[in-house]
């Protein structure tokens, strides 16, 4: 498989829903797989709210979060398909977010303007345009992917022939944004956060970012999955992370919430939250589901998982209902998923069937 | 399916209308409707590889059971509602047809007649009837409301529900001088077009 990863600059203005802009805008990107002569097998993967452009394949001994899906004979066959996985705008893997400079030269930090899940998609369609490809295949993603992938769908209905909208939702919930609120509180009341200008002061609030994290791990995790895994045991000696840890689950956070305080941004991490808050694709269309999908012209497929309960699978079967509804050609899948919300990012074989049916029906 | 079964039902569906098929296995006869008859076809399917299937063919599916189906659907709107030997499996097999009319105005519905002859021999001989169109053993049988061809058709005069069509097969999917005589003795399966008066 060829696989290519490229910061790709898009010289041009980049106006965001908010009114404000960027003049110029970089892209992280990854590529798998060759664009055909026609160019109509691109495949557009939308990653979740952390998750970067490495879809697919092992680098710097990290694995892409979407290896079993993506590859040659893989659920998406890059024999068949070229796929193109971007990192968003204002996160923090490469693309331009609060990381990167201003036309001053200025760090962003806290000041990158504030995206919504539609400008990604106008950024993306920028990319398209500069690489040729009119119309994707698919656009496909989980959660925050999959809110993208939608509004992919209902902005440019003619770029879309298929898309899947996987572990997601049509708009966030109260919960959700509440949870996210909680997350970003701690991120600001870390004394290290400076306002969100800690970089000027040579620090990060990796206390801060480290909780939010911990707490973000519990939702995608469902409770089963957690009394399976780790149940009351507690945590080996040798092995604690800090003293006063008692159980294995304590342990299992900390260590992950303080990795993923190493590797990310604590203003994209809020600016990103943010971005998911504010996704409610009937917004602009009468508060009407039914109206905004009227605009589709792909295939749909949703699917969500029973252990879910940050977007549990009654999200998905309402935007499945309102795109039939809609007179819209949409299928439902619903799966338990071992991993609660998580449950999207692994392997599973009729998970794996519906998607690659789905891709490769005629 | 078999494909006289397909025959039957295709002649009751009209040609580009919208179809619910409730409980549509692999998504065979919506297939089969999709190119006779350019019907934009709908399926439900309980069972995943059977639902995965419909995807493979390109049949819009909703992975539910059909009693939660014609739930979450109350207000969208059909031509015809298929539902091809699952009626005998809903909880509430009087409701479910009701609220099946309320959101299509005609719908099929074919049943295994639990008063055919075999049925009756099996019972007679003091067992549960494992039959060709009921092959299941009762313990295994996700049939909960069995019924006879008498029984369906009292029903829908209970309910206020037209039969626009019926018709009695055998077992090899037939009429007969037989089933027409005595269908209710001689009919594997009824099948039914129904509307509301």
């Amino acid at each position: 498989m060829i696989v290519e990863t490229k910061k790709i600059l898009i010289d041009s203005k980049l106006e965001f829903a908010s009114g404000e802009a960027l003049e110029s805008f970089e892209l992280m990107t990854d590529f798998y797989g060759e664009l055909n002569e026609k160019k109509d097998n691109a495949v557009l993967v939308c990653h979740a709210f952390s998750g970067s452009h490495h879809a697919a394949g092992k680098r710097d001994s990290n694995i892409g979060w979407w290896d079993e899906f993506i590859g040659p004979d893989k659920t998406i066959d890059t024999n068949r398909f070229f796929v193109i996985s971007v990192n968003n705008l204002g996160s923090c893997f490469g693309s331009s977010g609060p990381l990167s400079k201003d036309k001053n030269g200025e760090r962003f930090n806290n000041n990158f303007p504030q995206l919504e899940v539609i400008d990604w998609v106008e950024s993306q369609k920028m990319l398209a345009d500069k690489l040729g490809i009119k119309k994707w295949h698919l656009v496909i993603g989980g959660s925050l992917g999959g809110m993208q992938s939608l509004q992919w769908a209902v902005s440019y209905p003619k770029m879309v022939k298929k898309v899947g909208i996987l572990a997601s939702a049509a708009k966030t919930s109260s919960q959700n944004i509440a949870l996210n609120e909680v997350e970003r509180e701690v991120i600001r009341k870390d004394s290290d956060f400076h306002g969100g200008k800690y970089l000027e002061f040579n620090k990060s609030p990796v206390k801060g970012l480290k909780a939010a994290r911990m707490l973000g791990h519990i939702t995608y995790l469902s409770a089963k999955n957690m009394d399976q895994r780790f149940g009351r045991k507690l945590q080996n000696t040798n092995s604690k992370i800090a003293e006063d840890i008692d159980f294995e689950i304590e342990n299992y956070l900390q260590y992950k919430g303080g990795k993923f305080a190493e590797s990310f941004d604590a203003n994209s991490y809020i600016l990103l939250t943010k971005v998911m808050d504010k996704f409610d694709i009937a917004h602009g269309y009468d508060n009407s589901l039914e109206v905004a999908l009227e605009n589709i012209d792909a295939e749909v497929l949703v699917v969500s998982f029973t252990s879910d309960w940050m977007f549990p699978s009654s999200n998905g079967k309402e935007i499945c209902l309102a795109s039939i509804k809609a007179n819209k050609k949409c299928s439902y899948i619903e799966l338990e998923g071992e991993h609660g919300h998580d449950s999207f990012l692994y392997p599973n074989e009729d998970y794996q069937n519906a998607i690659k049916n789905f891709i490769e029906s005629k | 399916m078999k494909s006289d079964f397909k025959r039957i039902i295709e002649k009751w569906i009209p040609q580009n209308t919208k179809v619910l098929d409730l409980g549509c296995g692999d998504g065979d006869l919506l297939e089969h409707l999709k190119n006779s008859k350019n019907v934009n076809g709908f399926g439900i399917e309980i069972d995943i590889s059977k639902a995965n299937e419909c995807l493979r063919r390109n049949i819009p599916v909703m992975q539910c059971d059909i009693d939660e189906g014609i739930r979450e659907f109350n207000d969208l709107d059909f031509d015809v509602t298929i539902m091809a030997n699952s009626i005998q499996c809903l909880k509430n097999p009087n409701i479910a047809l009701q609220n099946i009319l309320n959101i299509s105005s005609k719908c099929i519905v074919t049943l295994p007649n639990f008063a055919h002859w075999s049925c009756r021999l099996d019972l007679f001989l003091g067992k549960m009837p494992v039959t060709k169109n009921l092959p299941v053993p009762w313990y295994e049988t996700k049939n909960i409301h069995l019924c006879t061809i008498k029984d369906f058709e009292e029903l829908c005069k209970e309910l206020d529900l037209f039969v626009i069509e019926k018709l009695y097969l055998n077992n090899s999917f037939k009429e007969s001088p037989l089933t027409k005589l005595l269908p209710n003795l001689f009919a594997a399966e009824g099948v039914y077009l129904i509307e509301r008066k």
